[in-house]
């Protein structure tokens, strides 16, 4: 009895082969996750790395982000590869040509950074709670704490500075593992809407608004539910950050639609039927101006009025949400639209949504949502925000300590 | 250094000698050995065994089917195109015949945009009106002979050499008695190919061979020519054994080649209408029993049974002998 | 120089013994880890090969054979007896949707500049054929005033530069010495990165088996002497196979015969193909 296969209907004609889509949801959630990862650690270095005192509030917790998503990065590839338990084969025997073999010395590099960054920021939490806490607790407390207690100026110091160079390892590290992903679609010469050098950079940028926008959203929600007043500054920073980015990003996505409509290579008439048709809703209507030129929109003017306290905070927080929804469309847009367009660059196949199956959206929805819960559970383990720690921050290396307090801007 | 560094960096040095050791026992054994790759998953995929067979296996039990092949059109037509891979065959018993020939051969000769001209198509009811196929076609000899060479002899030479023929065949052609056939009227093609036929063995008859080996070839071409220009008007000899409705019947199904009324539509085939009933009977009877050898013929005479021959040879013997209308091409 | 935070040197011995201690034993398990051999990254050059002599097989040298394969698209009659005796011959799904090798038919109607084409997934074909386990163009075209149609086999074409080998993350599929492309179905992860790197459609994923596949020109077939089983099946000669280092192969004669007129499927990818096509037109990609 053969297993479900599910084909695609299609219009046109496509090669017999490619009414079976290879690449599903999963893997538009999993360029998603690696998307936030990047994004919350670049939020996380323009603390730890560039001293931008305004982002104190949110500098650890984005850290810890980070981590949540990271840790269920493999989780899309593991349920959608064939023989999941071959997974490591490309460890073993990495074949460097491939972008894939590449992921998977670069995921492993950068989630031990990933850890390490997070343990020497929490080492001074854990040693005190390993002295503080009773009987089991304390003990793996102690152990985690690798069964030293050292919180001297010295040890301090050497900690800022292992501190300082993850995260400065980190920014490229980061941006490598989500750019790669741009790559492993832009440097494919099989389909006209994938193959283009402007490909990784693009990914990158969407990853790095993804991310910021997750953490205004993150953050709000978090002192929403700590009963905690929202940082203004801090908000009003990261609003910034999303703003820059999110026009570069842009600009970038509308260079790569415009290079390929303008160049016309073969297949562009067929390009252009399903952007005008099939692509009509999910590209200009979701990613570009719902997603994408709203929210710009609307931070200009607030920025532009000098918006401020519960209105910058809803408004700030309504941009962030749509950015998260428009890189999402960019991802489907991306994976899913490429495989629709057919390779014999004659016919369109339409990828149909499936609810219950290993790769359904019950599945995807499960993979995007869970690091959340992750994330909640990892707060109360290692809390992140530094007015509830007693204990001495780690405080970052910076050279220039002349941030201004701008609490009341 | 403070000790949770030196303890983090032992740990990290154990963790990465422990990665090394695991990527050194997890990588296979042939691994790199010519390139990056498995080296022994090819000789594994080498080692495949093969489903078909070739044709050259099934020579060595059926030698005579792969003989007669082999020399006919179909023999760029794998046996186990039709019949099916011959891996573990005989030991799993027989391959499967086709029966619904009709479906199986219009795979390749049902007519149809792209094929090619040197491609023979046919479009199916229009051919043998939902007939299978092999009814008129050995799929392993399926070349009809029908080729009409041209015939460009001389009647009056023919005449003078049909003299010889004419106790049997009668002066003008016209058989004396119901065994020997009318000659007159004939297709000249289908009388030149018989009569070489009878000359080079194809075909034997007690009679007729050491007669047409005495032909030469031009002989033959004259006799054709004679034969062929005479009026074919015969007065039946006695009425006709058989039930001649009940064979109308039955000659439904010879009308691809001999025609509605038994004018044969291709020059190479014979007209039958008219013919001696007795004749027809005999050769017939001959053609099933394979004394008289054409592998068409040998197909669609096999389920006659006597009375089926004997009305069909009662239809034939009382039908006109000229064409009454022409312009039909080949079927 | 003293420090004077540390006058005796005291703090300064015991940073030293302590980094000695650690580059002792990095430097221990790393030695150790290269003598298990774990340092092998390059690739042999050219090791003996197992078995007993020749590689892959006793009766069978790779080094001595160079296949290639032709179609004569100009004589194809679209019957896809080759598309049934791959799928019998190679165990691909009986079903209208995996398939090593197929046939396009391309059908310029009268006043139409683009041609129709349509393939074995077309569902008009199923139909015709009577279920996905049978193979036969329906005869949409029989009344329509056609201006011009032909037929186009397609395979894999087991490029000299393949996109699919390059992309694979471990090395479960790679190109072997006598210039086939081969899947190791026991190493594969089943990423389907291969599938959506090979710009010709001939790569398909094994949702039974958990990896990818492809026609491989019936290795195993070739190694033993055979035709691949299409080859053998084509009633027309519309398929050729052979060996380029031997000058009256089928192949050689074939690319000799056609001299002028030998294409490949998208030449500007760069992949150098290995399958020649004579009877293609614009049209066909």
């Amino acid at each position: 009895m053969e297993p479900l296969v599910h084909t695609a209907p299609y219009i046109g004609y496509v090669y017999p082969n490619e009414t079976v889509i290879p690449w599903t949801m999963l893997i538009v959630v999993y360029p998603y996750l690696t998307g936030l990862v990047a994004g919350a650690f670049t939020v996380s270095s323009l603390y730890h790395v560039f001293g931008l005192e305004r982002f104190k509030p949110v500098g650890r917790f984005a850290l810890l982000t980070a981590l949540a998503f990271m840790i269920f990065v493999p989780a899309p590839l593991l349920l959608h590869l064939g023989h999941p338990e071959r997974a490591f084969n490309p460890v073993w025997t990495p074949h460097w040509t491939s972008a894939i073999a590449v992921f998977g010395y670069a995921a492993g590099f950068y989630v031990i950074l990933l850890i390490l960054e997070v343990w020497f920021m929490y080492r001074p939490y854990l040693v005190q709670q390993a002295q503080q806490r009773p009987g089991i607790l304390g003990r793996l407390c102690h152990v985690a704490a690798l069964g030293s207690n050292d919180l001297s100026e010295k040890a301090m110091r050497y900690d800022e500075k292992w501190i300082f160079a993850l995260a400065v390892t980190g920014i490229p590290a980061a941006h490598g593992l989500h750019g790669y992903v741009g790559f492993v679609f832009g440097s494919l010469k099989s389909r006209e809407w994938w193959s283009s050098d402007l490909m990784p950079v693009v990914f990158l940028f969407s990853a790095i608004i993804s991310g910021v926008a997750l953490l205004i959203v993150l953050y709000v929600l978090s002192c929403k539910l700590r009963k905690v007043p929202v940082d203004l500054p801090c908000v009003k920073g990261l609003a910034y950050v999303l703003w820059g980015f999110a026009m570069f990003t842009l600009v970038l996505e509308g260079l790569e639609f415009a290079n390929i409509v303008y160049k016309g290579r073969e297949g562009i008439e067929i390009i252009l039927e399903y952007v005008t048709g099939r692509l009509i809703i999910p590209f200009f209507v979701l990613q570009f101006a719902l997603g994408a030129v709203t929210p710009l929109a609307l931070l200009t003017y607030m920025i532009w009025k000098g918006t401020t306290g519960k209105a910058l905070i809803a408004g700030v927080t309504t941009c962030a949400l749509l950015v998260l929804f428009s890189v999402w469309m960019m991802r489907w847009n991306v994976v899913i639209g490429g495989q629709e367009i057919a390779k014999t660059a004659k016919g369109i196949l339409e990828y149909q949504i499936v609810v219950l199956h290993r790769e359904g959206l019950v599945t995807a929805v499960s993979v995007a949502v869970a690091p959340l819960a992750l994330l909640w559970f990892m707060t109360r383990l290692l809390p992140p925000w530094v007015e509830t720690a007693t204990w001495q921050v780690a405080k970052p290396r910076t050279g220039d300590r002349r941030a201004v307090d701008r609490r009341n801007a | 250094m403070p000790k949770h560094i030196s303890r983090l960096l032992v740990l990290m040095a154990v963790a990465f000698a422990a990665a090394l050791a695991a990527r050194w026992y997890f990588t296979p054994e042939s691994f790199y050995r010519f390139g990056h790759y498995r080296a022994d998953s090819v000789p594994e995929i080498a080692a495949q065994e093969p489903v078909f067979q070739t044709p050259r296996y099934c020579r060595d039990c059926h030698g005579e089917r792969h003989a007669q092949w082999s020399a006919n059109n179909h023999k760029t037509v794998s046996c186990e195109t039709c019949h099916g891979a011959a891996k573990g065959h005989p030991q799993n018993g027989k391959l499967p015949i086709p029966s619904d020939t009709v479906k199986l051969c219009t795979l390749c000769h049902e007519a149809m945009a792209g094929r090619p001209e040197t491609q023979p198509q046919i479009e199916a009811k229009a051919h043998s009106g939902g007939q299978q196929c092999i009814v008129c076609h050995n799929p392993h000899a399926p070349k009809i002979a029908g080729v009409a060479v041209k015939v460009a002899g001389d009647p009056a030479a023919g005449k003078k050499a049909a003299a010889a023929c004419a106790n049997c065949h009668g002066a003008e052609g016209i058989s004396p008695n119901d065994t020997w056939p009318n000659l007159a009227g004939q297709h000249a093609a289908y009388l030149a190919r018989i009569l070489a036929a009878y000359k080079s063995g194809d075909q034997k008859d007690v009679a007729m061979t050491p007669l047409a080996q005495a032909l030469s070839d031009a002989d033959i071409q004259n006799l054709a020519a004679y034969y062929a220009s005479q009026g074919c008007d015969a007065p039946p000899i006695r009425p006709a054994a058989g039930d001649a409705a009940a064979g109308k019947d039955l000659a439904r199904n010879c009308t691809a080649c001999h025609g509605e009324t038994g004018i044969a539509s291709n020059p190479a085939w014979p007209n039958i209408a008219g013919q001696r009933a007795g004749y027809l009977v005999n050769v017939l009877k001959a053609f099933r029993a394979g004394l008289r050898k054409d592998p068409m013929m040998a197909g669609v005479t096999r389920a006659l049974s006597d009375a089926d021959i004997a009305n069909l040879a009662a239809y034939y013997a009382v039908q006109n002998c000229r064409p009454a209308t022409q312009g039909k091409g080949k079927p | 120089m003293t420090n004077p935070s540390d006058p005796s040197g005291k703090a300064r011995r015991e940073f030293l013994r302590r980094l000695g201690g650690a580059a002792v034993a990095c430097t221990g398990t790393l030695t150790v880890a290269g003598t298990l051999g774990v340092m092998k990254d390059a690739p042999a050059k050219e090791a003996p090969p197992s078995g007993a002599g020749s590689f892959p097989t006793k009766d069978y040298d790779w080094t001595k054979h160079r296949w290639a394969f032709g179609v004569d698209a100009t004589k194809c009659i679209g019957c896809l007896r080759c598309v049934e005796a791959c799928k019998k011959e190679n165990d691909v799904p009986p079903d209208a949707h995996h398939f090593n090798t197929w046939v396009e038919r391309y059908v310029y109607l009268e006043g139409e500049d683009k041609p129709r084409i349509d393939s074995q997934h077309d569902p008009v074909n199923i139909e015709a054929s009577g279920s996905e386990r049978e193979y036969r163009f329906a005869n949409r075209y029989a009344g329509a005033k056609v201006d011009k149609a032909f037929f186009v086999p397609k395979l894999c074409n087991q490029c000299s530069n393949p996109p699919c080998v390059q992309v694979c993350p471990t090395g479960a599929t790679y190109k072997t010495k006598d210039r086939v492309v081969l899947i190791d179905q026991k190493y594969c992860i089943g990423c389907q990165y291969c599938v959506q790197a090979c710009p010709y459609g001939a790569r398909w994923f094994n949702a039974k088996k958990g990896v990818s596949q492809k026609c491989y020109w019936c290795y195993h077939r070739i190694t033993k002497g055979l035709q691949p089983a299409c080859v053998e099946a084509c009633p027309v000669g519309a398929r050729i196979f052979g060996d380029r280092n031997d000058r009256q192969s089928p192949i050689k004669i074939f690319m000799r015969n056609n001299k002028y007129r030998v294409q490949v499927l998208r030449p500007e990818t760069g992949n150098e193909p290995n399958v020649f096509y004579v009877g293609l037109d614009s049209e066909v990609a």
